[in-house]
């Protein structure tokens, strides 16, 4: 069973939902340029009003090559592997620290602990272990909007698609992009990189007994390419795509602009099934409110491994496995995937979903720190569970807006970065588990510099002769410092002349105890040195809002991973300030130039080099204070086994929670 | 304690609002509850005197300072503790560089904005961060490093402030719009009518969320305004009715033909006689305004951080429910607060209606 990984080259954004302000799971918004840039003015929406439906109308115009100008192309051959075996051949020269009985008698209580217990549940299935006629209770902290693939941006429509969609091209923990041995017979990229050509497998089938073909890839990627289909996320990366045509059933060429170090991921979107849509899409291009689309979200027709069963809004989702991913013609071509059927139980609060875990009712959470140190170390807990944690790369900073008249000067941004107590922040508020940020790649990405840069530590003296050096002085006596600098109180880039003001500013943060309290952390260190930072806990939707329009001088938020280093792109250059999400407007050109380098240079040692400096220079001009990287922090019932951490958690890869299953033993 | 006396001259007949009070005080739970309000004042006035990390009075290079005002305004702390490395950390920075100084500390030295750290006074330890339980040092527990106790005795001042200010304003603007209406009727009286039945639709809760999310740089005082601008429409028609009532009387009548302004008439004549009926719901109106501030800070919407208001330490609490003392402490001084109000309202209603009067008084 090889789950479609995609979307990877979304970053995620971190923050909570909740109005209770103590949402353990983080929401992962996936907000992207294409879409925000879709959605700008409201001339653009009245018309969108009368705009005739057009397939595929934001898909350049190019004639595709015919069938025998392909065969004449030279071809190199790319690699299509099963991401299951990779795993399995991995595990076989590791040394699992113990068995799983024996991890569970322990409890997770040191780094030694956790090593041993993250081994032991890591060993895959042997044969005949399986209880394949298990279910898998499993938590999510929101419903998901849509089922549909194309449509999706949350963390909790991610998990559920994840599980149901087809997917020709997966990733491992590495994040080494691969073609899907399950889908594909074979993937070839042309000698001049403008073009990939994939032949799928003819096994492949819809849940209604349709084959999954060529043509309908080609049309997913026409309805992602449609202006007047509201897709949310998926359409970043796709777009860079000069089109995608499939010669036969089985025989697709996508094609490419330039030959970029990208394009491995730009291919890679959900697939919808053509003949379900192809009659309907015209009417509601939406795919969300006709009669026809209704019915189809209600009963999507799923081309993964598992199929919808049953959706009670606001309170689960059950998912059954589908035979006819797996059987083909009585035979079977995949591997039967491990759970009968899979529950996505909708718990919004965290508190409630740890008592669930206690009661053995839900089998599967991410914990908060604060549940890992204090609630998830009694008999109750273990009476039922098991815990572990892992590295994983999503850090959290506090940004600096360069449009806010304070932080424009790279002094003050290195003076914050001075004042702030990193010591007290991860051995107190991060009960000293999470490991220090030292810029945009973790040390363990290949993309970091082999030496990270040191950490800062916290020095109010050199902060405040950073800060006298940048012309900030208490020159009223009323013990805030003051300068005359340039104002811009629209944020909008413009100056509007310069004025001595005091310096005091607003910190944005979710509404969270644990991020508020590591604002005032900063607020405390300021105030010692005469600065007034006020924190102003928002919603997650006013927070994402107001920072996309730059009204802020200052957050704490937080940043995940995406599968290739390009993704960073989106938060660093120029052009990402109106069109991407580089909220706190930094602009340096070299940096802009060494992302474009960084996408054309396929040489992976050079291209290493390229966001190595990247990492560096960003590191020297500190738009961010890095504060610290977030673990991965798991709850597992006990019955379950074979799950993986990579730097994006224990699913978010292939083979992911595929290799996850329940002991025939333990029942 | 109303006994008539053995004399035989005539006794001056008490007021009503003497009578109302030596009524009230014969009720034993509402002057406990009275006591205990005016506990709370005094603990919420003397703040800083109680717990905090900056001497209540201290001598520095030769002059006087009093640092502890600082917790009422951060402006009020002179700029002399801040610069040369100073940093507003008192204990050991006044005599490493002022040999001379002394200071006078308030009773418990813990801040409710921030964690002592280690050996911050003298060698004492640090506060616990995670899981620290009511101990000697800190009497309450912590919260994030925070002393409960400290955060809840400056959480006191938001409580009352909260209580008397949006009450204040509801009264004022209830009272005055209550009064014009009742008092000239007519079509005055239906555009007022109509304005109040239109601001009693407003949802003071969602307004505060949207306003608090708007504003720049929200403060409690923000909160208070808006729960002062949408709760008086209660008081403004109990005022609207007894003006309706006591327009027609002879002694408004008498005010009249002697030539005295409406302004005078209503306010000066009309409005003491009021009054009665209008106090009860001001004294409600405080308990459900401090319930309101809890809940907020308790959904995180309240008092902007670091302020300590009971709420905010319940939600803290809520993420971790096995530090009981997060939610018990606050708990019950929100409790107790808001039953002592409810308590001298209950106690005012039935000491001020005449229908409940004792027949001997």
């Amino acid at each position: 069973m090889n789950i479609a990984l995609r979307f990877s080259l979304l970053l995620y954004f971190t923050s909570l939902i909740t109005l209770l302000g103590c949402s353990s799971s983080e929401l992962t918004e996936t907000a992207t340029n294409s879409t925000e840039a879709d959605s700008v003015s409201s001339e653009d929406e009245e018309t969108k009003e009368d705009m005739q439906f057009v397939l595929g109308d934001l898909i350049p115009e190019f004639n595709p090559p015919t069938k025998e100008e392909l065969g004449n192309t030279e071809w190199t051959d790319k690699p299509v592997v099963d991401v299951y075996q990779l795993m399995t051949d991995r595990k076989e020269n590791e040394v699992a620290m113990m068995t799983a009985g024996e991890a569970m008698a322990i409890r997770n209580n040191t780094p030694e602990d956790n090593d041993k217990i993250v081994s032991a549940m890591g060993a895959l299935a042997v044969d005949g272990e399986i209880d394949y006629s298990a279910e898998w209770n499993r938590h999510t902290a929101a419903d998901i909007r849509s089922t549909n693939p194309l449509m999706i941006s949350s963390s909790a429509e991610f998990d559920v698609s994840g599980l149901m969609s087809a997917g020709l091209f997966s990733f491992d923990w590495n994040f080494t992009p691969y073609g899907n041995e399950g889908a594909l017979v074979s993937w070839q990229t042309s000698a001049d990189g403008l073009m990939d050509m994939v032949v799928m497998r003819d096994d492949l089938t819809w849940s209604d007994g349709e084959k999954i073909t060529a043509y309908d890839v080609e049309f997913s990627y026409q309805v992602i390419m449609s202006s007047t289909v509201p897709i949310p996320a998926v359409r970043s990366g796709t777009d860079q795509l000069k089109g995608v045509k499939a010669y036969d059933e089985k025989t697709l060429v996508y094609f490419h602009f330039e030959p970029l170090a990208t394009n491995v991921w730009n291919i890679n979107f959900p697939i919808i099934p053509k003949h379900k849509y192809e009659n309907t899409i015209a009417d509601d291009p939406t795919l969300a409110t006709s009669p026809a689309h209704v019915e189809l979200d209600e009963n999507p027709v799923s081309g993964g491994a598992y199929t919808i069963l049953k959706r009670v809004r606001g309170q689960e989702i059950i998912l059954k496995r589908r035979e006819s991913y797996y059987m083909f013609d009585d035979q079977q071509v995949r591997q039967k995937p491990h759970f009968e059927t899979v529950r996505f139980k909708i718990i919004e609060n965290p508190n409630t979903a740890l008592l669930s875990m206690k009661k053995g009712e839900l089998e599967e959470m991410m914990l908060t720190p604060e549940q890992w140190q204090s609630q998830t170390i009694d008999d109750d807990f273990y009476k039922f569970n098991t815990k572990s944690y892992a590295l994983e790369w999503v850090y959290y900073y506090f940004g600096w807006n360069f449009r806010s008249p304070f932080f424009k000067d790279k002094r003050v941004r290195q003076a914050m970065s001075y004042a702030f107590n990193h010591q007290e922040l991860l051995e107190k508020h991060r009960f000293g588990m999470d490991e220090a940020s030292t810029g945009i790649f973790h040390r363990t990405s290949p993309w970091a510099p082999e030496t990270a840069p040191s950490t800062y530590q916290q020095d109010l003296s050199k902060a405040e002769d950073l800060l006298a050096e940048a012309g900030w002085d208490d020159t009223d006596g009323d013990g805030v410092l003051d300068n005359v600098v340039d104002l811009d109180a629209n944020f909008d880039g413009e100056s509007e002349g310069s004025r001595r003001i005091q310096f005091e500013f607003t910190i944005l943060t979710s509404n969270r105890p644990d991020r508020i309290a590591i604002c005032e952390l900063l607020q405390e260190n300021l105030d010692q040195i005469g600065i007034r930072c006020n924190v102003k806990p928002v919603e997650f939707t006013t927070l994402q809002a107001t920072m996309l329009e730059h009204k802020f001088h200052a957050v704490f938020a937080g940043w995940g991973t995406g599968a290739d280093p390009d993704t960073s792109e989106n938060l660093w250059t120029t052009k990402a300030i109106d069109n991407g999400r580089n909220y706190g407007c930094y602009s340096n050109p070299e940096i802009d130039k060494l992302f474009e380098q960084g996408k054309r240079e396929l040489d992976l040692a050079s291209r290493r080099k390229i966001y190595q400096q990247i990492h560096l220079t960003l590191w020297e001009d500190q738009p961010y204070t890095w504060l610290y990287f977030r673990n991965a922090y798991y709850a597992f019932n006990k019955s379950l086994r074979g799950y993986n951490y990579s730097p994006r958690g224990p699913y978010n890869y292939g083979p992911g929670e595929s290799t996850i299953f329940k002991s025939a033993k333990m029942q | 304690m109303n006994k008539s006396p053995t004399t035989t001259e005539t006794k001056k007949s008490p007021g009503f609002w003497r009578h109302a009070w030596l009524r009230f005080r014969r009720k034993k739970l509402s002057m406990c509850a009275l006591i205990m309000v005016i506990f709370l004042s005094l603990v919420a006035i003397f703040s800083p005197m109680i717990a905090g990390t900056k001497p209540i009075v201290c001598k520095y290079k030769g002059r006087l300072y009093f640092p502890c005002m600082a917790y009422f305004n951060t402006n009020w702390e002179n700029p002399i503790f801040q610069k040369d490395r100073f940093r507003k950390r008192y204990p050991k920075n006044l005599k490493q560089k002022d040999p001379e100084s002394w200071a006078v500390w308030p009773l418990i030295f813990q801040d409710p904005y921030r964690p002592v750290r280690d050996s911050e006074w003298k060698d004492r330890p640090a506060n616990p961060f995670n899981g620290g339980e009511p101990s000697r040092l800190n009497i309450f527990g912590t919260s994030k490093g925070k002393d409960v106790l400290a955060m809840m005795v400056h959480g006191t001042r938001i409580a009352l402030l909260v209580g008397f200010v949006s009450t204040g304003i509801a009264a004022t603007i209830g009272i005055v719009v209550g009064a014009i209406s009742g008092y000239f009727g007519g079509w005055i009286d239906i555009i007022i009518s109509r304005i109040i039945e239109l601001v009693m639709c407003i949802p003071s809760i969602v307004l505060i969320l949207a306003l608090m999310a708007v504003i720049e740089k929200p403060t409690i005082w923000h909160m208070m305004a808006i729960l002062g601008f949408t709760s008086w429409t209660g008081m403004a028609r109990l005022t609207r009715g007894e003006f309706l009532k006591l327009k027609e009387s002879e002694f408004v009548a008498a005010g009249r033909s002697i030539g005295a302004g409406p302004f005078r008439i209503m306010f000066r004549h009309i409005l003491p006689n009021a009054m009665a009926p209008v106090m009860v719901p001001i004294v409600f109106g405080i308990a459900a305004a401090i319930k309101v501030e809890a809940g907020l800070s308790l959904l995180g919407f309240g008092a902007p951080p670091p302020n300590p208001s009971w709420g905010t330490i319940l939600n803290a609490g809520m993420t971790n429910y096995t530090e009981w003392w997060q939610i018990v402490f606050p708990g019950i001084a929100i409790f107790i607060t808001i039953l002592a109000y409810n308590l001298i309202g209950e106690g005012l209603q039935e000491a001020t209606d005449p229908r409940l009067a004792d027949p001997k008084d």
